[in-house]
């Protein structure tokens, strides 16, 4: 990579980057945490309720973060390790409560499992789900997702040729689990711990919906912040909920592997072996159902006349949830979620393209602006976001929304694209510059094409994350901007259940036909490529 | 030393004069100097980290030089954007368009020239006839062997019509068969065309079976420029005798062994 040939359009891109960046990031985070330095804001700290949300926090993330990535590393060893069929499906079905919010999670437990719950009245159950038990509960449906994507994106690339010597040299299978297999997920199974327990313990939709008189820091945060007006004290507690979030972001970058010095040199050829099969054939049924029941539970609640007493099936609930809004904020939701995704994979990309293209001590600093918006939970983003430009034009406006969204959003996009430029030759742009060819013509006619498939999905995660995001907006939404996922908690405190379950539902429907679209376009210009 | 033109009649069509370079604050070019005739076939053959390539990418503009300049036909062309060199360059990687056809690499880039937008599909399949590859021209190069995409890459600098190709290790990738295809289409390209070629390599063998003189390099310094038998009967130190003769007299050697029962 050279900078001798760095055009003045590549630096002012950087300078219009980095600023970005200051703007959008250090700018209300450190006027936010600034009000640290009074003692008073300070006070909070020693009062008894920070000190049971502490522990509450502490106890449920722990106690999630092992169920969560036992499980996930259960499914990983199920799907890339035994012969059982249905692979493909079982990882898309473990995947698809990513689609709906957290909120809808605790939601779908208090009708699965609450004091009138289904399974409850089925069972004859006199137990409550509210406190510590629904919290893990719905955070374990909220944080299996993506500890299972981790650990299962890196056993589908383990070299099966360690296990195979091994074999040759009779080493018993024990023996090749403690020396091959542990070592090499080593490093993504401390990232996946500390990235679950970060997930967990910054959410605040489950412990909202099922905390029952549990309360959480990141509920405790609200309260003060949404509730109480009480800003200072928000700002406390949020710079608290910034801790585990930056060990996370510390570990991630120390444990991260180096993908591109990894490869397989043969994958798995997994032979039948029908107890192992049956097993595996159990586990993965067992989880997914534990991971779609709920869904299917607010599918079912939508759909009823008068959950729990009369659950004769209705459309009447799709009619009373738009009559009460939820078509316009269906309407807002996309719109954010549109203009998201679009500009957020413009600017993720872009800064991408400098980090992994142009390199220098801009892309440098560029990269640890990006990686580091990971670290900041999306709540404590919001009330920065308020407090620093509450006096600004774009406060109450969708811009606000847009900007909040890009910023808690733009670490794992730029990821992806940054891994992405990073694997396409580095000789590209000087070939180009040699025949005349600029920067902008290359990225646009080779790099862009090249990683298609990676800029798809960079929108799609943008797209999911924006519709079913209750932190960050919560903060920032009036009654006019308002987006979807925040009126499933409006609905549900007007005791309007059904409606509230049929807005999950639409959160839901709406993220699968954008999956299924990304999907489709995909696969179309793979069938093009394929064509030539 | 400072390299040596045999024939002090010849106009230097590219020249190196002085040329330093450092790379955080560790000199890897020490102010070397030497040219390249009209026409002619350079290797510069040294040991990777030698300093080669970066001489490479100054010549085209790729890097700029901490000191000292590069001359085109005696023009100083030090800070002239690469593509206003008039000059090509073949990566080891082939550095192609995996999105694009065999044809839409060739062609890409004169779709950006106005005087020749317009017959460039005539232009480009003519370079990949040159090279063997006009019938691969509507495929995609995902597919292609490595010498085939070493030679699509090589069409695709022809197309442009360099006066100067710079070769950056080319046959490092392929085997044996095909390097000694690209050897051969390489020399023929040179007669053809007359195209004056720098071509780097670390293999003497290599080196000397194309070169029409040869520049050994070793630490950032030349230590010996001139024609393949002269260095070969006049190594001009220790280094050229260990790093060039004895190694070629070891493979001479070995291959010797095996080729007297053929007799």
């Amino acid at each position: 990579m050279t900078r001798y040939n760095t055009s003045h359009g590549t630096r002012v891109l950087e300078i219009a980057l980095l600023l970005f960046f200051l703007l959008a990031v250090a700018f209300p985070l450190v006027g936010m945490f600034s009000r640290l330095a009074d003692p008073q804001v300070r006070e909070v700290f020693g009062t008894p309720a920070f000190a049971t949300a502490c522990v509450n926090s502490l106890v449920v993330a722990a106690l999630t973060t092992v169920i969560s990535v036992l499980a996930a590393l259960l499914m990983s060893w199920v799907l890339c390790r035994t012969a059982i069929h249905g692979k493909g499906v079982f990882a898309v079905l473990l995947t698809v409560p990513m689609l709906v919010p957290s909120l809808a999670h605790g939601m779908s437990l208090v009708y699965l499992l609450g004091s009138n719950g289904i399974l409850t009245n089925l069972l004859h159950g006199s137990w409550s789900i509210y406190g510590y038990p629904g919290i893990v509960m719905g955070s374990f449906l909220y944080s299996f997702p993506p500890a299972f994507l981790m650990l299962y994106d890196v056993m589908r690339y383990e070299d099966a040729t360690p296990y195979q010597a091994a074999d040759v040299l009779g080493i018993p299978k024990g023996s090749q689990f403690a020396h091959i297999t542990l070592p090499f997920l080593r490093k993504p199974l401390v990232s996946a711990v500390f990235a679950t327990f970060a997930l967990v313990i910054t959410d605040y939709g489950v412990p909202l919906m099922v905390g029952g008189k549990v309360t959480t820091l990141p509920v405790l945060m609200y309260q003060n912040a949404v509730g109480l007006l009480d800003f200072d004290a928000g700002a406390a507690i949020g710079f608290v909920l910034l801790v585990p979030a930056v060990i996370d972001f510390l570990v991630d970058v120390l444990a991260r592997d180096n993908a591109s010095a990894r490869y397989v040199s043969r994958g798995f050829d997994n032979k039948r072996r029908p107890v192992r099969d049956a097993l595996g054939y159990v586990a993965a049924v067992l989880v997914t159902l534990a991971l779609l029941l709920p869904i299917a539970t607010f599918c079912m609640v939508s759909f009823v006349t008068k959950y729990p007493l009369d659950l004769t099936p209705t459309l009447a609930n799709v009619g009373r949830a738009f009559t009460m809004g939820a078509g316009s904020y269906w309407v807002n939701s996309l719109f954010i979620a549109l203009v998201v995704s679009i500009l957020g994979t413009i600017v993720a990309y872009l800064v991408a393209y400098i980090t992994a293209r142009v390199g220098g001590v801009s892309a440098r600093l560029l990269h640890l602006a990006s990686v580091t918006t990971l670290a900041v939970p999306g709540i404590v983003l919001g009330l920065s976001f308020s407090l620093a430009f509450k006096d600004s034009p774009i406060y109450g406006t969708f811009a606000i929304l847009i900007l909040v969204n890009l910023v808690h959003f733009i670490a794992s996009p730029y990821l992806m694209a940054y891994n992405s430029l990073s694997k396409v030759n580095k000789n590209l742009e000087a070939v180009g510059q040699t025949m005349g060819v600029g920067r902008v013509r290359i990225v646009l006619d080779v790099l862009v094409p090249a990683t298609a498939d990676t800029i798809a999905e960079m929108f799609s995660f943008f797209f999911v994350n924006c519709m079913v995001t209750i932190s960050a907006v919560s903060f920032l939404s009036t009654t006019l901007d308002m987006p979807l996922a925040l009126l499933v908690t409006d609905l549900d405190a007007q005791r309007l259940v059904e409606c509230s379950a049929f807005v999950a539902v639409l959160i839901l429907f709406t993220n699968v036909v954008e999956k299924a679209v990304v999907a489709f376009v995909k696969r179309y210009r793979h069938a093009q490529q394929t064509a030539i | 030393m400072t390299g040596q033109n045999t024939d002090s009649n010849a106009a230097p069509k590219l020249s190196a004069h002085g040329i330093a370079k450092s790379f955080d604050g560790r000199e890897v070019l020490h102010g070397i100097s030497f040219d390249v005739l009209r026409g002619e076939f350079l290797s510069i053959l040294g040991p990777s980290g030698c300093g080669k390539s970066t001489i490479l990418r100054i010549l085209i503009g790729l890097e700029h030089p901490d000191a000292g300049c590069v001359l085109l036909d005696g023009k100083d062309i030090t800070d002239a954007a690469p593509s206003k060199r008039h000059m090509g360059i073949v990566f080891q990687d082939y550095a192609l368009f995996e999105n694009m056809t065999v044809l839409g690499n060739v062609e890409y880039a004169l779709r950006f020239d106005p005087t020749r937008r317009e017959c460039r599909t005539k232009i480009a399949l003519e370079a990949l006839a040159s090279l063997g590859m006009a019938d691969y021209a509507n495929k995609p190069v995902a597919g292609l062997s490595g010498g085939q995409m070493q030679r699509v890459s090589i069409a695709r600098t022809l197309a442009l019509s360099p006066e100067v190709i710079l070769f950056d290790e080319p046959t490092s990738g392929l085997d044996a068969d095909a390097r000694l295809a690209l050897r051969s289409q390489l020399k023929k390209i040179q007669r053809d065309h007359g195209t004056t070629m720098v071509f780097i390599t670390h293999d003497q063998e290599e080196a000397f079976a194309l070169a029409d003189r040869v520049m050994v390099m070793g630490e950032g310094s030349i230590h010996q420029l001139d024609e393949p038998l002269r260095i070969v009967e006049n190594p001009a130190d220790g280094y050229v005798r260990d790093f060039v003769v004895s190694n070629l007299k070891a493979k001479y050697d070995s291959l010797a062994r095996f080729a007297s029962p053929l007799r």
